[in-house]
């Protein structure tokens, strides 16, 4: 392998990369564009149901509400109330009678309305429906005696949710490096159809020092963008190294893919289409960041699964290398593997 | 201009066309997205709050708490299999019913073991045991002590889950096709320099760029019929959502069709997808997420061909309901014909001059 070979292939690839300004512009648009969309979603999470709530008299019971997951505003009409929940300010209101606490003295059923934006999903209005229910059992006397041994599995989290967006941020670090996938295999791609490929190979040049040189630029561009917007958002708050590791190995992971599809691919636009296949089964995982418990084992069978779960992990549960080290250590086998095969099948394609 | 050219490029197109893989994966694609998204996501992604049980005793209560409305319930076979799923936050907290469960109901105290996700919220973990409370006193044959009159506000129905993710669906159906054939077609053609040869011919610049958006638009209008039928959501004011279904696809073939003179290799068409692609699909995030401003969706161009579709297949919106977002859409398409046209006037000059 020689050096000075590949570094002239690399000074060639950064030479036109840069020298088009196209490519400079959009790179960074999609950068830009990728931490908007973290930047637009939620920097935090809903934890209770807010409830307006207009009550000239409380009962005991019902001020339990405050420590039954709900956030509870008080209004001084019933106008106001449905006016706030219309608005879409509380997601369900409460009008109680005046007289509520003398009608239960008498034995009669107050009447209590509930009132709902028709555009909230329904399992919200339902759930305070049935907080409802409870609390006017409990202020009658009708207590049920439960006996419940809890046990909270893992980190309680209670009012320390994780945002929404710092969810995504695997699942959009991810993204951005899977792309590139496509960009490394029709760059070869269009070198091997336009026969520039085969003209470096009669130069001192060898294949390896060819595949080096394209390894190296794509481990590169991918890295750079990932850890960039990782970086922007936050994520390399809580132990960069092994974000940043993972980030390294994915970029590889991606290089091998790349040699992998590049090898395979007919023309460029099979690159194109068998590049968007991979990349949305890969992404598949990413998914499971966003909702936990929504993705079965199954998901772990896809290589990219212990690359995103690695930096959901650190990057949202501050897990160290001894949480993460097993998916490191698979990752890094998947990827030598991906690499090797890959370089092996585009070896074959160029001789 | 000549029709009978433009008809024997297209006619060209449909033979060769499916020996093309781009347009195998327009066709493939959008359906196994569809499927897909319906499959994982169409009744995960809710509101509710989840609840496992592992019910030893064929205990009654189960079968009220799945119909509540404010619980999404799952049944487990072991206390193994309950742990695993509350530890993963496939539920936000599973409880072990007894065998005695509803014996204990009728005598005294209801003993339980209860596995709480430590990510669970906090309205979540109030809502399961009231939740629970209410389908023993339902058990129990309980008389409620109050009336609940339920008034809701407003006109429009909320949107479940899987109507949420329905504008991704439509944009993966309409765009991926309108898009990606025109664009990498014409690549190919410039890459095989084919587009060249075609200058010496009658055949102009225009009838090749026309041929190409027909096909693509054909295709992209039929995709996007098809992930609706999918989706279980074609239905309501049927032409009226194909016409919208159609304005969309001529959007994106026009932008398929810039795309694939402005750019030369399929390498800088990803690259632009790849920046634009968030354009396109922004819409769908927004729907996804009710916690960003509606606003927000009127700043992509792609926004007034779900807004209306949406509106038609699931709120059963009359045309005076969306016509303001199929004028804006038509416009739109107005704007996108003028600006393709222009593109070909000056790629057709462009190669008068080298000739």
């Amino acid at each position: 392998m020689n050096g000075r070979v590949i570094g002239a292939l690399l000074k060639k690839d950064l030479s036109l990369f840069m020298s088009s300004r196209f490519y400079l512009f959009i790179t960074i648009l999609s950068l830009v564009f990728y931490v908007a969309i973290y930047l637009i979603m939620p920097a935090n999470t809903e934890e209770k149901l807010s409830l307006g709530m207009h009550a000239p008299l409380v009962p005991p019971a019902f001020e339990m509400l405050a420590a039954e997951g709900t956030e509870v505003s008080y209004f001084d009409s019933d106008e106001a109330l449905r006016e706030a929940v219309l608005a879409g300010d509380f997601n369900v209101g409460l009008t109680l009678p005046t007289d509520i606490m003398d009608t239960w003295a008498d034995g009669g059923k107050p009447e209590i309305t509930v009132y709902y934006a028709a555009t909230a999903p329904p399992e919200i209005a339902e759930a305070v429906i049935t907080l409802v229910r409870e609390l006017s059992y409990i202020q009658t006397g009708d207590i049920l005696a439960f006996d419940t041994t809890e046990e909270v599995m893992g980190p309680d989290l209670l009012g320390e949710q994780i945002a929404l967006r710092d969810r995504m941020r695997p699942m959009l670090v991810i993204l951005i490096l899977l792309t590139e996938i496509m960009t490394l295999a029709s760059l070869i791609a269009v070198e091997i159809a336009q026969g520039t490929a085969r003209a470096l190979l009669v130069t001192p040049m060898r294949t390896g020092d060819l595949f080096t040189a394209k390894g190296i630029l794509g481990v590169g561009l991918a890295l750079a963008q990932a850890v960039l917007f990782m970086a922007i958002v936050g994520g390399l708050a809580h132990q960069p190294l092994i974000i940043i590791t993972t980030l390294l190995l994915a970029s590889f992971f991606v290089v091998g893919t790349g040699f992998l599809v590049a090898s395979l691919a007919r023309d460029v636009n099979s690159v194109t289409g068998w590049g968007m296949v991979i990349l949305i089964l890969f992404a598949i995982p990413g998914f499971g960041a966003v909702v936990p418990g929504l993705l079965a084992d199954w998901a772990r069978v896809i290589p990219s699964y212990y690359l995103i779960d690695t930096v959901n992990r650190v990057a949202n549960y501050g897990a160290g290398w001894s949480e993460v080290g097993g998916n490191l250590a698979i990752t890094a086998a998947v990827t030598a593997v991906i690499l090797a095969a890959g370089l092996v099948a585009l070896r074959r394609r160029f001789q | 201009m000549k029709i009978g050219r433009v008809g024997t490029l297209v006619r060209n197109e449909v033979i060769h066309g499916p020996k093309d893989f781009m347009v195998a994966l327009a066709v493939v694609f959008p359906i196994l997205a569809a499927l897909f998204i319906n499959l994982a996501f169409g009744n995960i992604f809710t509101e509710k709050a989840k609840l496992g049980i592992y019910d030893q005793g064929g205990s009654a209560v189960v079968a009220v708490l799945e119909e509540s409305e404010a619980l999404s319930v799952s049944s487990f076979d072991s206390e193994l299999a309950l742990r695993s799923a509350a530890t993963d936050g496939s539920v936000d907290m599973g409880i072990v019913l007894p065998e005695d469960f509803d014996t204990a109901v009728e005598s005294g105290v209801i003993r339980l073991k209860a596995f709480v996700w430590g990510e669970s919220l906090a309205k979540n973990r109030a809502v399961i045991p009231v939740a629970l409370a209410d389908a023993v006193r339902t058990v129990k044959g309980s008389e409620l002590p109050v009336d609940i009159e339920q008034v809701a506000l407003g006109d429009e129905a909320g949107l479940s889950w899987s109507n949420r993710l329905l504008p991704l669906i439509v944009l993966i159906g309409v765009f991926y096709g309108g898009l990606m054939l025109p664009s990498s077609g014409l690549i190919n053609e410039k890459q095989n320099r084919t587009l060249e040869a075609l200058y010496v011919t009658p055949t102009t610049l225009g009838e090749i760029f026309l041929s190409k958006g027909i096909i693509a638009t054909t295709l992209a209008t039929f995709m996007g019929v098809l992930t609706l039928v999918l989706s279980g959501t074609f239905g309501g004011q049927v032409l009226l959502v194909i016409l919208v279904l159609f304005l969309g696809a001529i959007m994106g073939t026009e932008i398929g069709l810039l795309a694939g003179a402005w750019v030369n290799d399929m390498n800088s068409l990803f690259s632009v997808l790849k920046a634009g692609g968030i354009l396109l699909f922004g819409p769908a995030i927004v729907y996804m997420f009710p916690q960003i401003p509606t606003w927000v969706g009127y700043l992509f161009p792609t926004y007034y061909v779900v807004r209306p579709v949406v509106d038609l297949s699931v709120a059963g919106a009359s045309f005076g309901d969306v016509a303001p977002f199929i004028a804006v859409l038509a416009v739109l398409v107005l704007a996108g014909g003028w600006l393709v046209a222009s593109v070909v006037r000056r790629m057709s000059t462009r190669a008068l001059r080298l000739a």
